[in-house]
């Protein structure tokens, strides 16, 4: 048995060419990020060797906290709508008492499917200042609202912001339902026994027993936040200005517009630290210990 | 009819009335895009921009599928989608059978160095992956975008593969063993039949994943024959400013595949694509 299963052709045959594909095209660029954020370099030269320099220019670059601004707002905005209208709709639809469910359920999560190409493409007709659904809906309710959503230098990201909430609204959804379903019917029925209205109910008993779930929302929403990049690149470019630019946009403009790859790879590794960062916040203040029931 | 009573008070408007609201509001912006496909510029901007087509002009289709690029965007993508799922499947299922069950001394350590690639958000290896695309010879071939989409969906894909590769009981290896089966006859004829419902769901996983990606592509892929569908859509606005109806057939025709695949799985796409929450929490 222990040389049946311990077959070095077989492991080598089975393991190989995945640690292969995954040490070139992902470890190697790690460490490579990491690396070349320490070097002033142009993508094609060998580079200079500069220490942290990149990162004292980073610091010292108004766009960097611009972007970092951004990312905290972009991440707050979706977290805050995304977890918000999930948790709400989650609880009702498991509640149990509407018709239609499935349609309902369907309708939620569709755009988690769409291509992030089509929902900003729509979004930009949508948000449009001439002719876009939103100016004439304010139209049509007889408000004198029109404007261009995306062309201020405030509301461009808040309007960005709120594309990618829509989009990954379901795709939460989905996560808190399945949250709400494991946990045990008795607990619920133990709370009504008890006199607990379903409110006090799913504050008490449900939201706490699902800390896991949440806290992988958590994380996952303020991480996708952080690294924000197709929503801006497709429908604003950074604009009005510099209003809309991330970190990652910041990474992408420095190294493959710009060409200066060395400034670029330091804002990457700003970012891997300000994911690390928030995942490490988010742990300590939700579900220290694993819930079990 | 207590029981309708019970149901009749839990009938909650206000609740009731939030969650069609938002299945509208969810649902609407897609049903516009079809609608408009099918309506003349003057219909979608002036006479009718919210509603039903007056006329359906199925003319829009064959207008974007012949006039502009949209059959090459189409087959680039399933290309892509295609190589991506099954080179990935074929990779890390094996990959997770030797960490999972085969006996060897590093196989702790082979799991943990796939595991960091799942907290590594993909952006911040844009740049070297950039490079090495282009030092590959790779840059504006196939290549440059299956060989990384593969190596990104590793990780994820491996970690989900080991945990149902764990609880399998090991008496089943044990028999075919004593029954004379080699290692690989075990792993094909017994193993991956027990694991199909995970193959199943991580088919699901990647294709959806790889069907509409789009910050590597945009980086990879600059050459009009090689582009995918996020790719290809990206500069309608521009071509399209005269040929709205075109425009929206054309998004419509690229949200197809994904739509259609979650109305008839829908169960199956949403675990797929929430599976992550078991693992990564």
């Amino acid at each position: 048995m222990k040389k049946f299963l311990g077959n070095k052709t077989a492991i080598a045959l089975f393991t190989l060419p995945a640690l292969l594909v995954y040490t070139i095209m992902v470890f190697y660029p790690i460490m490579q990020t990491f690396f070349r954020s320490l070097y002033e370099w142009d993508g094609l030269t060998a580079g200079t060797f500069i220490g942290l320099d990149n990162y004292k220019n980073l610091f010292t670059d108004s766009v960097f906290f611009t972007s970092v601004y951004n990312g905290l707002i972009f991440a707050g905005i979706i977290t805050v709508t995304q977890i918000g209208i999930a948790s709400i709709l989650a609880f009702a639809i498991a509640d149990g008492a509407v018709r239609g469910r499935r349609l309902l359920r369907i309708s939620y999560f569709i755009p988690v499917v769409l291509s992030v190409t089509v929902v900003c493409q729509l979004w930009l007709s949508i948000y449009n200042g001439q002719y876009g659904l939103m100016n004439k809906l304010f139209e049509m309710l007889g408000m004198s609202y029109r404007q261009d959503w995306l062309s201020g230098s405030k509301s461009a990201i808040i309007a960005v912001a709120f594309v990618n909430a829509w989009q990954y609204m379901g795709y939460h959804f989905a996560l808190l339902l399945a949250g709400v379903r494991s946990v045990p019917e008795q607990y619920m029925e133990a709370a009504r026994i008890d006199g607990a209205t379903k409110l006090q109910a799913i504050r008490k008993i449900m939201i706490p027993m699902m800390a896991e779930t949440y806290k992988f929302c958590l994380v996952f929403a303020v991480t996708g936040g952080l690294n924000a990049f197709a929503n801006m690149y497709i429908m604003t470019g950074g604009g009005p200005g510099t209003s809309t630019y991330t970190l990652t946009y910041l990474m992408y403009r420095s190294a493959f517009r710009v060409g200066e790859f060395g400034y670029g790879s330091a804002a990457a590794a700003m970012l891997v630290i300000e994911c690390l960062l928030a995942t490490l916040i988010i742990n300590r203040l939700v579900a220290r210990e694993r819930i079990t029931y | 009819m207590a029981q309708l009573l019970k149901k009749v008070r839990q009938y909650n408007l206000p609740v009731t009335g939030f969650m069609w609201l938002y299945a509208l509001l969810s649902v609407y912006p897609l049903v516009w895009m079809i609608f408009y496909s099918l309506k003349n510029n003057d219909e979608i901007f002036v006479t009718n921009p919210f509603g039903f087509p007056t006329h359906l002009r199925f003319e829009n289709y064959t207008q974007a599928w012949s006039n502009y690029n949209v059959p090459v965007y189409f087959m680039n993508s399933v290309l892509v989608a295609a190589a991506t799922v099954s080179g990935a499947i074929i990779l890390s299922v094996m990959f997770s059978y030797a960490t999972a069950r085969l006996q060897w001394r590093l196989r702790g350590i082979a799991h943990t160095y796939i595991l960091i690639g799942m907290f590594i958000p993909i952006q911040v290896i844009m740049i070297p992956l950039a490079i090495l695309v282009r030092d590959f010879h790779l840059a504006n071939t196939y290549g440059a975008l299956i060989v990384p989409y593969i190596a990104f969906n590793l990780s994820f894909t491996s970690i989900v593969f080991y945990g149902f590769f764990r609880s399998i009981p090991g008496e089943l290896e044990e028999s075919a063993c004593i029954d004379g089966a080699s290692i690989y006859r075990t792993f094909f004829s017994i193993m991956l039949p027990i694991i199909k419902p995970a193959l199943a769901t991580m088919v699901i996983f990647i294709f959806l994943n790889s069907w509409n990606e789009f910050t590597m592509a945009v980086i990879l892929i600059t050459k009009e024959s090689l582009k995918t569908l996020p790719l290809g859509l990206l500069f309608f606005q521009g071509q399209f400013t005269t040929d709205w109806g075109a425009m929206g057939a054309a998004m419509t025709i690229a949200s197809l595949p994904t739509v259609l695949i979650y109305m008839i799985f829908s169960e199956q796409v949403e675990n797929a694509l929430t599976v992550g929450s078991a693992v990564k929490g």
